[in-house]
């Protein structure tokens, strides 16, 4: 810890050095660029960049001097006048408070990169004079954007809207964990900052601590077995209707592709429907003598993960299945030839070809199925949403973390604790993707099967 | 519904109140805070639209036309227009309101509109300005479930209009021929197993041995919408100091385990469908096919019965749609909670019976804090709980009306449901948020009660000292729910 504090202070002297120097080395046009946004271009008769860095300067300096500032200021304090809805009274609303703020530091930033990009140009435009070049016109610009730096015009749009439908989210989702937005603190009350007291609360306050660490082992167990059993059955399914003797491949392949056209709340509400108390399967076993089976009720954890990972199964098969038929047909089929000639097997085939060409292939996606399975909503949401078990806090054996997320955040509006809970689910599922990738083959051996 | 004479007289009645009301300093219900009530001020909205949320069978059915229309016209000269506000019976006013586009009236039961006055998302109405608490013909418990304190002042934040509770529902028809002679003990010309619980578990039982695949009574335990009631009538409450106060969470007091050992043995009787939602999702069906005598179910739900088994009529018996809607009609039967005996126990049952309680609503009409309109909104709640509204809703919806006048021309089953509210045998959902927190622990215990028959020796509520221990964790996970994250 303490190395990395000298480190950071040894970086951030070293910035400071290097901006001096900068600074003393720098022409006149690029100080007065420094000064005022626009101004260097503009000596450099650069009329279209100067006019565009002096217009972001002034509007940037409006926008923070009329609102701006406040709302940053709102960001800390998120409202000091409650409202009254029934007086009439117009108070403070925190969530839009922290929303503005937050807004505002995102532009405080793009304002900050802005005006680096601004001295830096009028820095790179000095070198090119020095060079006895002539500095660039505006319309070069336009045309560069069109040519050489095509990318930046594409990517402009999908940028922008990643920053305000995923990033700015993300941040406010992270911030809310440092709230007690929630029961009773939601607007017209003015909601504040409780630092960590949050996460302090789930790893130590009464039920929440045990539940959390349950809910985790079993989620977890979860994401692995439903994530391999899919893989597998799908890839052995796709080799399968992939064999020349297989007759009628389309036919035996539209099933699963049926399967995964219905949506899957259709199917999920099906299940339920079947293994609920009253339900046919039971139906058929007490018609035979036999007594019911509690599928899905408190009693049935193990039989309700079961159906579960079954009917994820079900799903999620059907489209593993797809992946590996397209995959597995661009699997040169020479290899396979050579293979024989040298003696290898089916086995010793599926072991060193088509298992090594498929996992390199598809290991992406195996992070993200991993993913989506361990944040999988929908499967024991529609089984067992209505039951609750005893040493479980407002949850059940069969909740992984995302349902308890929901039960805490929207049916018992503990917002901050849900988004506390959303950023360990975030930080776990990050590093395991991340540790999973870097250790997997198309991370290490990006070029083989170029 | 036209009528020029009832607009008249609706409108006349409702200026008069405004008016007499509007110079009365000594507001009642200000509580000394007079900036609450300062937007009624008698001075209609000229222009106003109100955007009302209705319930969907009042929608379904026309009746929110109809009443619409009469408001309208009612209202035309002040060019005040109310309009369905389409944004479904539970409109999310909490997160609309705040932001302006939320619904200005909303009909909706006691505890979903008692549940947003917290958070100040429902403001408290004036109540010397409405006919109907001014005409004295609401209940004292059905205004309590629209009154809450808030900052030490006695608020009233809804307009009752009607009571809403499940009823036990039977098919007439498949009495045992004899009833009258065998199954009557008291000759009062209603069936003994619709009156008290120790005959329907006997009867069930016979039904059951005659086809092993039909049951006397089935119902969804895990619904505490329906089951809750055996448990008040032992003694348990929900919430302390009338279903006010959170901090005390009452399911395990008096005798409550009776209540759940009555459940647990009936259960015994039942299929497994009784254990989660299946026995709710097919009680049309089953009850149009015999395979339930009886189940328990909210009015709304009778309709739907009715017409499931008109068409089993028309296939059977050959009969024409509207001979066998009469028919149908005329045999799906729905009754209060039959009594329990006083020891809590169907197989070895005292003589003393008691009766058995249940969980019911108040629905009515509240207005939303965000309300640009606040007088034009008053006055169509006044319009809207007005004697010939209530009325005219009664006869399209067919459900149990809040004010006694309405009720005292009504069926024998709303009036029975009338004198219930009022002397506590229905008891109200309670008007406190903390209600949400309840709904879905004590459906699971409900529904691990009705699976423990099938336990056999690994039961776990066999013994009412096992049963007392559950209801005491149930109450202290309940209590945890609420509390546990308090600041």
């Amino acid at each position: 810890m303490k190395r990395a504090f000298r480190r950071l202070g040894i970086k951030i002297s070293d910035s400071w050095t290097n901006f001096i120097n900068f600074f003393k080395v720098a022409n006149t046009n690029t100080k007065a660029s420094m000064s005022l946004m626009g101004l260097g271009q503009f000596m450099y008769r650069q009329v279209g960049r100067g006019i565009m860095y002096l217009g972001v300067e002034i509007l940037g300096i409006l926008f923070f001097a009329i609102y701006g500032f406040q709302w940053i200021v709102g960001l800390f304090t998120l409202g000091t006048v409650q409202g009254d809805p029934w007086t009439g009274k117009q108070g403070d609303n925190s969530v839009i408070f922290m929303l503005l703020g937050l807004m505002s530091v995102f532009l405080l930033i793009l304002f900050i990169a802005l005006y680096i990009s601004n001295v830096r140009d009028a820095n790179n435009t000095s070198k090119l004079v020095l060079k006895g070049e002539k500095p660039k016109k505006f319309k070069d610009d336009l045309k560069d954007l069109l040519d050489k730096k095509f990318y930046k015009t594409v990517l402009f749009l999908p940028l922008l809207g990643t920053i305000i439908f995923s990033v700015i989210p993300i941040v406010f989702m992270i911030l809310v964990a440092f709230t007690n937005y929630g029961e009773p603190y939601i607007p017209p009350v003015l909601v504040d900052w409780v630092g960590l007291e949050n996460f302090v609360q789930i790893f130590s306050l009464g039920e929440i601590g045990p539940t959390f660490f349950k809910i985790l082992g079993w989620n977890i167990l979860w994401a692995v077995a439903t994530t391999l059993l899919n893989y597998v059955l799908g890839l052995l399914l796709a080799i399968l209707l992939n064999k020349k003797i297989v007759k009628g491949k389309f036919f035996w392949r539209l099933f699963p592709i049926l399967a995964y056209a219905i949506p899957g709340f259709i199917t999920l509400t099906a299940f339920k429907f079947m293994f609920a108390q009253g339900g046919p399967i039971n139906n058929m076993i007490t018609s035979n003598g036999g007594s019911p089976i509690p599928f899905l009720t408190e009693d049935g954890t193990w039989w309700a993960r079961f159906i579960g990972l079954m009917i994820n199964a079900w799903l999620t098969i059907p489209s593993v299945m797809l992946l590996a038929t397209g995959i597995l047909s661009n699997i040169n089929s020479d290899l396979y030839e050579a293979a024989k000639i040298d003696g290898a097997g089916s086995a010793r085939q599926f072991k060193d070809i088509t298992l090594p060409f498929v996992i390199f292939a598809t290991t992406p996606t195996l992070i993200t199925s991993f993913i989506g399975n361990f944040n999988n909503f929908g499967v024991f949401y529609f089984l067992r949403s209505t039951v609750t078990t005893e040493g479980y806090f407002v949850s059940n054996d069969t909740d992984l973390l995302i349902n308890w997320l929901y039960r805490l955040s929207i049916d018992n509006q503990f917002y901050s604790i849900g988004a506390a809970i959303s950023l360990i689910i975030f930080i776990i599922t990050s590093s395991i993707s991340l540790i999973i990738y870097i250790k997997s083959p198309a991370y290490k051996k990006e070029d083989t099967f170029r | 519904m036209k009528s020029k004479k009832l607009i008249s007289t609706l409108l006349l009645s409702t200026l008069v109140i405004g008016l007499a009301s509007c110079g009365g300093g000594d507001d009642p219900d200000d509580g000394g805070d007079g900036s609450v009530f300062d937007k009624f001020d008698g001075n209609l909205e000229v222009g106003a639209t109100i955007k009302v949320v209705e319930n969907d069978t009042a929608i379904k059915m026309g009746y929110l036309d109809e009443l619409l229309d009469a408001f309208n016209e009612a209202y035309a000269e002040y060019n005040i227009t109310a309009v369905d506000a389409n944004q479904g019976e539970f409109a999310d006013l909490p997160n609309s309101g705040p932001y302006g586009y939320g619904p200005d009236v909303i009909y909706q039961a006691n505890d979903v509109l008692m549940g947003w006055v917290q958070d100040r998302h429902v403001t408290p109405l004036p109540v010397e300005k409405i006919e109907a608490y001014q005409s004295g013909v609401i209940p004292s418990a059905a205004q309590a479930a629209y009154q809450a304190e808030v900052g030490g002042v006695n608020y009233t934040f809804g307009v009752p209009l009607n009571i809403q509770s499940p009823l036990l529902y039977y098919r007439k028809d498949l009495l045992p021929a004899d009833w009258e002679t065998t199954w009557d003990d008291d000759q009062n010309g209603v069936p003994d197993m619709v009156e008290n619980l120790v005959d329907l578990y006997e009867f069930s039982k016979i039904y059951h041995e005659q086809d092993n695949t039909k049951y006397g009574f089935e119902f969804s335990l895990n619904d505490f919408y329906f089951s809750s009631g055996y448990l008040f009538s032992y003694g348990a409450y929900l919430f302390g100091d009338n279903n006010r106060d959170d901090t005390d969470i009452g399911l395990h007091a008096g005798d409550a385990r009776y209540g759940v050992q009555v459940l647990r043995q009936f259960a015994a009787e039942m299929s497994a469908a009784c254990i989660d939602d299946s026995a709710k999702l097919a009680i049309s069906g089953s009850m149009a096919s015999g395979k339930y005598f009886s189940s328990v179910t909210t009015p709304d739900v009778r309709s739907v019965i009715v017409s499931t088994l008109a068409t089993t009529y028309q296939s059977e018996k050959g009969l024409t749609l509207e001979e066998a809607t009469a028919l149908a009609e005329e045999n799906v039967i729905g009754v209060p909670f039959p009594d329990l005996p006083a020891n809590g126990d169907l197989i070895n049952p005292s003589d003393e019976m008691i009766e058995c309680k249940q969980m019911g609503g108040i629905n009515g009409y509240a207005m939303s804090s965000y309300t640009k309109y606040p007088n034009a909104s008053l006055a169509f709640i006044n319009f809207a709980t007005s004697y010939e509204m209530a009325k005219l809703r009664e006869e399209f919806l067919q459900i149990a009306p809040a004010r006694s006048d309405v009720s005292a021309e009504s069926t024998e089953l709303s009036k029975q449901l009338f004198d219930r509210v009022s002397n506590g045998s229905i008891v109200l959902m309670p008007s406190i948020k903390a209600i949400d927190q309840v709904w879905t622990p004590a459906g699971s215990f409900m529904g691990d009660v009705a699976a423990d028959s099938n336990r056999g020796a690994n039961a776990k509520y066999d013994t009412l000292d096992k049963i007392q221990a559950a209801l005491e964790q149930l109450s202290q996970d309940i209590y945890d729910a609420i509390h546990l994250l308090d600041r």
